[in-house]
């Protein structure tokens, strides 16, 4: 059988080799070959013997002629790697060990040719290698830097984002120690160490904010974290990462400033600062607020809306301004409003409310900016009160100017007159007559001076101090004093106030007050009826008003309204009449920071309303 | 002399009105003067002698403050009435009140009487030249 004298020609001890080996001639030529080498590749055995390598093998490739020829000339041993690929789905890979097979003569005769399956070791370097560049790429993309460090052969590796960030070149050898000098003394160098030491002896894993120094002598901020590495259970090293957070420490600490440059602000405005959500809530508040709210915290504003912290009348108006102003998203500023605290505390504030607007453009709340100007508008009232007061007074002394001038002047009009007349007269009974009317020209001109004084110090006295009277007591004594001339008159009084009406005046001037209008009633009363004049009070908005009504003879006012008052000015054909009774009962009604009304029909009565100031 | 048909004196001082009747005695002859205590007085008086057919008065002596009716309130009634004649009128006041020659600046414009401000006190010599028919 040819198969079996081949068969014999195989060397048994060959064939019985562990591993796949084959022995060729110099042609390449296959003579012996192991069973295990039959079996591996597949091939069927009694086509093996006396083949070439390369018909065995397609897929070699091309060099591998070169290299067993290499082989072949080259007497010592040589070792030459070659890989065959089966197929593409079940690749196996195979190192081929070449080593010339020599004779007795040491005379090479062909190739001894072993092969290892490789196929193993080289999947598992592709999952190395593939492992490896995926991590690569997420440190590079996230700039996290990998590190370890092998305990027993104390070495140190970091990828390349470790050297980034310690600065160094890529050929830079690390150092467990310099690693560690790099972090700056004191608390970062201290810390690191400890937890490396505790890494080491417990396993412990860490993570930490320090601070670091780069080789370059840059000063930055690094995240940095450990973990134990173990081999059997024991701990043979650490492995752990470093990343650069100079930036996000940067960052933080510039909004960190930012916040407390912001809240300083807004804490320092002599300004009430909110900020409120569309629902009205405040979710911030300045200490000038606070303080108006009177709350130690701003714990105790936030969250609150305003009808939770001002009666309903003053919440609605707010709350109808912050929906108005996110509404249209138009700011409202600096309007003047009024606002009342719970405890009762009336505050004018010239408001500003801007709208905060979110991505979506539409309104997330709004910002509000108070200032408190009761302080101003109570000057504001106060000037504009002293500004009427001194207006009036100027008024007045204007008026009193010219009546003085104007009563002086037609006084000595007459003094000089009578006195051209008296220096011509020849006749002693005209003299007579002349000298009468001087003396009554004199007498008048005293009058007139002693109003006049009378006038000026109701306006000058202004110390005169008021205090409360009972008037149902004033007015009895001016009845009293004024008894007789009620009487011969048939003048009565009818009196509705209470006993307890107190007002509050100088006493001397109700007394002129009184007897005044009391007399007036009664002198121009109606010839057709006995004079009755009527009493009464009544309280409004910080005056007491008493009104004097009489049945009397009345005065038109459309005439003689504006000269009522005035000084020297009579209405009625009375002899008595002086035209100085109104004129000082207005100046002393005035005095006491009242007023006086007065209402009257012809030949029906006429009303007196004064007004006394309760307040001061 | 000058001759004066009616003169009226309408002043409610006594003194002025005496001053004025005596230095009338001397520089004009008039057999009609009246005097009036205050406007309304002459006005009633004034309108009673037009009523009567009798010539207003041809010259009139006005005080301006007077009770009950002054001395404007007096000319704005006067004015209105139905004379024949001008009648010069003559204001005399003590007044040196920059609103009372403003309103006797208004009523010369509004009226052909002739209207005259004299300020006191008051010469012979003066009224001599005030005291003449308009």
């Amino acid at each position: 059988m040819l198969n079996g004298t081949k068969t014999i020609q195989n060397n048994p001890l060959v064939k019985q080799l562990p591993s796949a080996t084959v022995f060729t001639n110099k042609k390449f030529e296959v003579v012996y070959a192991s069973d295990k080498f039959v079996r591996d590749f597949g091939f069927d055995s009694t086509h093996v013997f006396g083949k070439p390598i390369n018909e065995l093998f397609t897929t070699l490739s091309d060099n591998w002629e070169n290299t067993l020829y290499n082989c072949l000339s080259n007497s010592s041993e040589s070792l030459n790697v070659n890989y065959s690929l089966k197929s593409e789905a079940d690749a196996k890979w195979y190192k081929w060990s070449c080593t010339a097979w020599l004779n007795d003569a040491n005379e090479t005769v062909g190739l001894i040719i072993h092969f290892n399956d490789i196929t193993e070791e080289k999947l598992k370097g592709e999952k190395v290698a593939k492992l490896q560049s995926l991590l690569d790429a997420t440190c590079e993309i996230s700039k996290i830097g990998v590190w370890e460090y092998d305990f027993i052969s104390d070495t140190l590796i970091g990828c390349d984002v470790i050297r980034e960030i310690y600065e160094v070149s890529k050929d830079y050898k690390f150092s467990f120690d310099s690693a560690i000098s790099q972090y700056k003394d004191g608390h970062s160098r201290n810390t690191i160490a400890m937890h490396l030491h505790d890494t080491l002896t417990n396993g412990k894993t860490w993570n930490e904010k320090l601070q670091f120094k780069t080789i370059k002598g840059k000063e930055i901020w690094v995240q940095v974290a450990g973990m134990p590495t173990y081999i059997d259970g024991k701990i043979v090293g650490i492995k752990g990462t470093l990343q650069n957070i100079e930036e996000q420490i940067r960052r933080e600490a510039k909004t960190k400033e930012n916040e407390l440059l912001m809240r300083t602000l807004i804490d320092n405005l002599p300004l009430n600062v909110f900020i409120k959500d569309t629902e009205s809530r405040k979710i911030l508040v300045n200490k000038s607020e606070c303080e108006y709210m009177g709350v130690e915290n701003a714990d105790q504003l936030l969250g609150k809306n305003d009808f939770d912290l001002f009666d309903k009348d003053i919440a609605q108006i707010s709350r109808a301004e912050d929906l108005h102003v996110m509404e249209t998203l138009i700011p409202m500023l600096g309007r003047e409003t009024t606002s009342r605290t719970k405890d009762g505390k009336m505050v004018t504030f010239l408001t500003s409310k801007i709208p905060l607007k979110s991505n979506n453009g539409k309104a997330q709340g709004l910002v509000g900016i108070s200032m408190d100007i009761t302080d101003l508008k109570q000057k504001e009232q106060e000037l504009r009160d002293l500004i009427n007061v001194t207006s009036q007074q100027n008024k007045k002394l204007v008026n009193f100017a010219h009546i003085v001038s104007h009563n002086l002047r037609s006084h000595t009009a007459n003094f000089s007159m009578l006195l051209d007349f008296l220096a011509h007269e020849k006749n002693e009974n005209e003299k007579i007559k002349i000298t009468e009317m001087l003396t009554q020209a004199s007498d008048n001109l005293l009058e007139t001076l002693e109003n006049l004084n009378e006038v000026v110090a109701i306006n000058t006295n202004i110390n005169l101090k008021k205090k409360p009277v009972r008037l149902n007591q004033r007015i009895a004594s001016v009845k009293h004093n004024l008894k007789p001339f009620f009487a011969s008159n048939e003048a009565r009084i009818i009196n509705t106030i209470s006993d307890d009406v107190k007002i509050n005046v100088i006493p001397s001037y109700i007394d002129s007050i009184l007897m005044n209008f009391f007399t007036n009633a009664i002198k121009y009363k109606h010839p057709d009826r006995s004079p009755i004049i009527r009493l009464e009070t009544k309280n409004e908005e910080g005056y007491t008003i008493l009104s004097i009504s009489d049945n009397g003879l009345g005065i038109d006012l459309n005439k003689y309204g504006e000269k009522l008052f005035g000084m020297y000015k009579t209405f009625h054909d009375h002899s008595d009449s002086r035209g100085i009774g109104l004129y000082i009962t207005k100046n002393q009604i005035e005095a006491m920071n009242g007023k006086v009304t007065v209402a009257s029909e012809v030949g029906v009565g006429t009303t007196f309303k004064i007004y006394f100031n309760e307040q001061n | 002399m000058n001759k004066i048909e009616s003169i009226c004196i309408i002043d409610d001082d006594p003194i002025t009105v005496f001053g004025i009747q005596k230095m009338l005695s001397l520089v004009v002859q008039c057999d009609d003067i009246t005097v009036y205590r205050n406007g309304k007085l002459a006005i009633d008086g004034i309108k009673q002698r037009i009523e009567e057919n009798k010539q207003a008065p041809q010259v009139i002596f006005l005080d301006i403050n007077m009770p009950i009716m002054d001395g404007w309130q007096f000319l704005d009634e006067f004015i209105t009435l139905p004379t024949s004649e001008k009648v010069r009128v003559n204001i005399i006041t003590s007044s040196i009140d920059k609103i009372d020659l403003q309103k006797w600046e208004c009523f010369k414009q509004k009226t052909d009487h002739t209207i005259t401000f004299n300020n006191k006190p008051i010469r012979k010599e003066h009224v001599a030249e005030i005291t003449k028919v308009a």
